[in-house]
């Protein structure tokens, strides 16, 4: 006999397979917008959001109920701890693909921009940390925790390279200070979405293993101490268990 | 660090052929709470009897292994049971007042013990009904019986019974089980300000009222210690799967 308690998890993990989804669609979507100067696109993410919002207040309340009525403990307790994390992250996820939508009219005056630099590369990387954070919130499987942290890190990185090269034609070419800024925000938006991917990986690995990583610079630079650091660094997120976030 | 009050050493009991424990070892800390839980017939109960002696009164039930108190074997044929008990208080599920009045009910112990001086025995009964918080409630009716007080005024009265003896430990057999959440919340804070001074074994089937009052927890499964650590990581993190799914609600 399934008990109902059973079933409140249950409905708690679909609620956060969705969220997942639905903010994975909208950090696509943006990025899409971003890349092709779509405004349509970018208003479409705009309009959106609403949904995102919706989804994050009812998934807090349905953990406020479980949090009331079932007094979790152990592994329940830390599923539901982490999936209040979880939910929050996601909707901040949410809230920087409505930022990046947002700046995809200003830099459309100057759209070689985005070709110049190489952005499709670095949105490419985030569309897929973003898949890969709503994978491992599906299958909480801590070996793959370390691939949203090295991810997460040529996100960084590469962001870094871009941000050098916009402020080199900022000052060659004046014209395109205003579209530079924009972009320059766009890779702020990119680099927060990264950072609550991490803040995922962590929380899925506290629900995994019952430890807190969170500010443990040693975790974060020292990569190899988290469980999977002899696997094959080919193995993708991306691979495994996508039937999972249907 | 703690000292270890009470030591078991391969633990095991039987009730005729029925084996209850089954080589216990485990050391419980002084002036620290444990707890402990498992499903009915786990053989927390059993164990919690062994360690004042009590299933000495119960026909055919075979003992081997140790409990040392202080490092004493309490089943050394030198050791007198009277006096075991002295020192180890019990509280009971069901509130078990004598038919006598509030002061003559906390002074019953002291007055086996031969203290029959009134104002001693005054002050022993004001002390230990204050220890047990239910002082201020029956300061002005210690003579009516006792059999009047509510439920949980008869448990905490029972707690200043058992602490007129000056114990130094304390075993609670579901001291709260038959309490309603007000009085239930009284003993907690009452297990809590005690640990203080005397060290506290509970057995509870509230695995909340494990959690909030208890600083250890030793879960137990047919008859087997299962898992026993420190309560806040037996409610967060258990090593074992049995611990897991008992206080998760999936066991069975």
């Amino acid at each position: 006999m399934e008990r109902h308690f059973e079933q409140e998890l249950d409905k708690l993990n679909k609620r956060l397979i969705k969220m997942g989804n639905l903010v994975a669609l909208q950090v696509h979507n943006a990025l899409e917008a971003l890349l092709n100067c779509d405004l349509d696109l970018a208003r479409t993410v705009i309009e959106n959001d609403n949904k995102v919002d919706r989804l994050d207040v009812k998934i807090d309340k349905l953990c406020q109920r479980i949090f009331a009525l079932t007094q979790p403990v152990a592994t329940d307790l830390r599923l539901i701890m982490a999936a209040l994390k979880m939910n929050n992250d996601l909707e901040r996820m949410g809230d920087q693909a409505v930022n990046i939508a947002s700046k995809v009219e200003g830099i459309s005056e100057y759209r070689e921009i985005t070709g110049t630099l190489h952005m499709d590369e670095l949105a490419g990387m985030a569309d897929m940390i973003v898949r890969d954070v709503n994978t491992l919130i599906g299958n909480r499987n801590p070996v793959f925790v370390r691939d949203i942290f090295q991810m997460a890190n040529l996100i960084e990185d590469k962001a870094q390279a871009i941000s050098t090269r916009i402020f080199d034609e900022m000052m060659h070419k004046s014209e395109v200070i205003m579209v530079a800024t924009h972009l320059l925000i766009v890779l702020t938006q990119i680099e927060r979405i990264a950072g609550y991917s991490t803040n995922i990986a962590e929380s899925v690995y506290f629900i995994a293993e019952g430890k807190m990583i969170k500010h443990k610079k040693t975790f974060r630079s020292g990569i190899d101490t988290l469980p999977g650091a002899d696997m094959d660094s080919t193995v993708h997120l991306s691979d495994e268990n996508t039937a999972e976030q249907s | 660090m703690k000292e270890f009050k009470i030591r078991t050493q391969d633990l095991t009991l039987f009730y005729g052929e029925k084996m209850a424990l089954n080589s216990i070892s485990m050391d419980i800390p002084e002036k620290e709470v444990t707890a402990f839980i498992g499903p009915s017939g786990c053989g927390k109960s059993t164990f919690l009897r062994t360690l004042n002696r009590m299933n000495d009164l119960i026909p055919n039930v075979s003992i081997t292994g140790e409990v040392m108190i202080d490092g004493v074997n309490i089943f050394d044929k030198q050791i007198d049971v009277v006096n075991l008990r002295k020192k180890i208080g019990m509280v009971f599920q069901k509130s078990n007042p004598f038919a006598k009045s509030i002061f003559e009910n906390v002074a019953y112990g002291p007055r086996i013990n031969g203290i029959n001086n009134r104002t001693e025995l005054q002050d022993i009964v004001e002390t230990s009904l204050k220890k047990a918080f239910i002082w201020e409630e029956v300061k002005d009716r210690l003579h009516d019986s006792a059999l009047g007080l509510s439920g949980g005024q008869q448990q905490r009265m029972c707690i200043a019974r058992t602490l007129a003896v000056e114990p130094e430990i304390i075993l609670m057999d579901e001291p709260a089980s038959a309490l309603d959440p007000i009085s239930t919340a009284k003993i907690e804070e009452l297990i809590f300000e005690l640990k203080r001074n005397y060290t506290i074994v509970i057995v509870t089937h509230n695995m909340q009222q494990a959690a909030r009052v208890s600083d250890y927890t030793a879960f137990f499964y047919l008859g087997e210690l299962i898992e026993h650590g420190k309560t806040r990581k037996i409610f967060t993190t258990p090593d074992k799967k049995q611990t897991e799914d008992y206080i998760t609600g999936r066991f069975g």
